[in-house]
């Protein structure tokens, strides 16, 4: 992308996690660097297992790395920090809030008077194309539609980079479909730094400036490829040569990984 | 739901009702028993239109719905935030565990005589004894649905930015309302068994006094009387209860 600067967002440094456990310590994360330029869409694939979330939860501050650090702008992340918003499978929403407190949720903790909040959040209710359902709770709504919800929440409260946790895992394909759209739009307007996991091949073409290829546990970067499809990713681009070409090659790389994870399974 | 089935049923209920009655004050017009040891319902509803004129039923029964509401929200206001408080922080819950376990097994009758002993026979006396009767089961009730908050959302509100206060109140206290409300609907009973017991032996108004009051007189049937205005009144205030219960939790609608 032109507006692509060469500025490192998110700088993993030899990071490694270990979760203690009785039988024998998980290592879930080993020895893993990954730099994040500024606007740039990196998705990481793996094999389910391999430490993806881990790597994400560690980025979002909601779990510490047993050795290594992360930087965010060239701070070590250390806590929590709404600087990097979370997108989660489940959607997370607040069942007693209704669509418009949800999206203003972050606008409220930052204290931000009442007036500028709503029309900070209608904007946004708008923009992943919800209007009139300001006033639904979450139980009334889809699957896509609850994560359309949580997609405009974390947009709202204006994050540097959004972290998105197999985001449409849950969805049906026609709803994956349509979300994908909808987020590489958001994207090429707002040029935000984002990382998303997925073990989807095809999502990641679609959606990516750059794909990560992680190793089966313990997880560490096995492929890096900068995905040179031209925009806009449509169907056409899913029919091109390089798009096939692409896919069998992470395909391959992938395999490898699944089929290890696989017998370390049944062993 | 069907409304049609719903009238239906409610109507098999009313005539249960009816024919149960009836077959009481046939039983006992028959003379197949003693009146002394149980009245016919008509001799409990003309005690009652008699006690309904001299004002003192109304009174009895408002003097016990005092002591339970005061005791109770006393009880629940103090439960509800140190509830929220022990549910979220180990180590405060670690800290009070043991009072709370001590305390636990105490029945409210239980406190009536250092009660009386400290307060005398007074209003806040009765106050006391609901509160204690309510207050450690509220309790209970109250951290078991903050620990049941699903993690996720708590780590998402922080996520976007709450404090921990934050969470505290825009996530564990709507989160756990629906399990508190339930849970308090169930303490309103306990509150007002404790009331009863604390009227059964100490006092000079309220439907445990005019049950005693009426054991004394060997009236039977201001007895009954006093029993059936308590299943009434608590009735009652669980329909009020689940009307403010509807208003509270407009999600779960």
């Amino acid at each position: 992308m032109d507006t692509l600067t060469n500025k490192i967002k998110i700088s993993i440094q030899g990071v490694t996690k270990v979760f203690p456990s009785k039988r024998a310590d998980v290592m879930a994360l080993k020895n893993l660097s990954l730099d994040v330029m500024d606007g740039e869409f990196v998705v990481i694939v793996g094999a389910s297992g391999c430490g993806k979330t881990t790597l994400l939860n560690l980025v979002a501050g909601f779990d510490s790395a047993s050795q290594g650090q992360i930087l965010l702008d060239g701070q070590p992340v250390i806590g929590i920090t709404p600087e990097c918003g979370m997108i989660f499978q489940q959607y997370a929403l607040f069942p007693w809030k209704t669509v418009q407190d949800n999206v203003e949720f972050g606008l409220k903790m930052k204290r931000i008077p009442k007036a500028e909040r709503q029309e900070q959040a209608a904007r946004f209710i708008d923009m992943v194309g919800l209007k009139g359902f300001e006033k639904s709770f979450p139980h009334h709504l889809s699957g896509g539609m609850k994560q359309r919800v949580s997609i405009a929440r974390s947009l709202a409260n204006d994050p540097k980079v959004i972290l998105l946790d197999e985001p449409f895992a849950a969805l049906d394909a026609m709803t994956r479909q349509v979300l994908q759209e909808q987020l590489v739009r958001i994207y090429e307007k707002h040029q935000k730094t984002i990382i998303f996991i997925t073990h989807s091949i095809d999502e990641a073409l679609l959606l990516s400036t750059r794909i990560v290829v992680m190793t089966a546990r313990p997880g560490r970067i096995l492929q890096e490829i900068v995905n040179d499809l031209p925009h806009p990713r449509n169907a056409d681009v899913q029919l091109s040569d390089r798009y096939m070409e692409l896919k069998r090659m992470i395909w391959v790389s992938v395999q490898a990984e699944v089929m290890k994870s696989i017998e370390e399974e049944t062993v | 739901m069907n409304t049609k089935n719903s009238s239906n049923l409610a109507l098999i209920s009313i005539v249960s009702l009816v024919f149960f009655l009836a077959a009481w004050e046939i039983y006992c017009r028959m003379g197949f028993i003693e009146p002394l040891f149980m009245p016919a319902p008509s001799k409990i509803l003309s005690r009652a239109i008699k006690m309904l004129n001299n004002w003192s039923l109304l009174g009895h029964t408002l003097a016990s719905t005092r002591r339970v509401m005061v005791g109770f929200i006393v009880s629940s206001l103090v439960a509800i935030p140190f509830g929220i408080f022990l549910g979220s922080s180990r180590f405060f819950m670690a800290v009070f565990d043991p009072f709370i376990s001590l305390l636990r097994p105490l029945p409210s009758m239980s406190w009536i005589p250092l009660s009386l002993l400290w307060l005398g026979i007074t209003e806040t006396q009765k106050y006391s004894i609901v509160f204690m009767g309510s207050f450690v089961p509220s309790l209970l009730y109250i951290i078991e649905a903050t620990k049941n908050i699903d993690p996720l959302l708590i780590r998402a509100a922080r996520n976007l930015g709450a404090s921990e206060v934050d969470v505290m109140r825009e996530v564990i206290l709507p989160g756990a309302l629906p399990q508190i409300i339930a849970g308090l609907k169930v303490m309103l009973g306990i509150a007002w068994t404790c009331v009863i017991s604390a009227e059964l032996v100490a006092a000079r108004e309220g439907l445990g006094f005019m049950i005693m009051n009426g054991k004394e007189y060997f009236q039977t049937d201001t007895v009954l009387l006093g029993m059936v205005m308590i299943s009434v009144t608590v009735m009652i205030t669980d329909l009020v209860f689940r009307k403010f219960e509807k208003r509270l939790l407009p999600w779960t609608l």
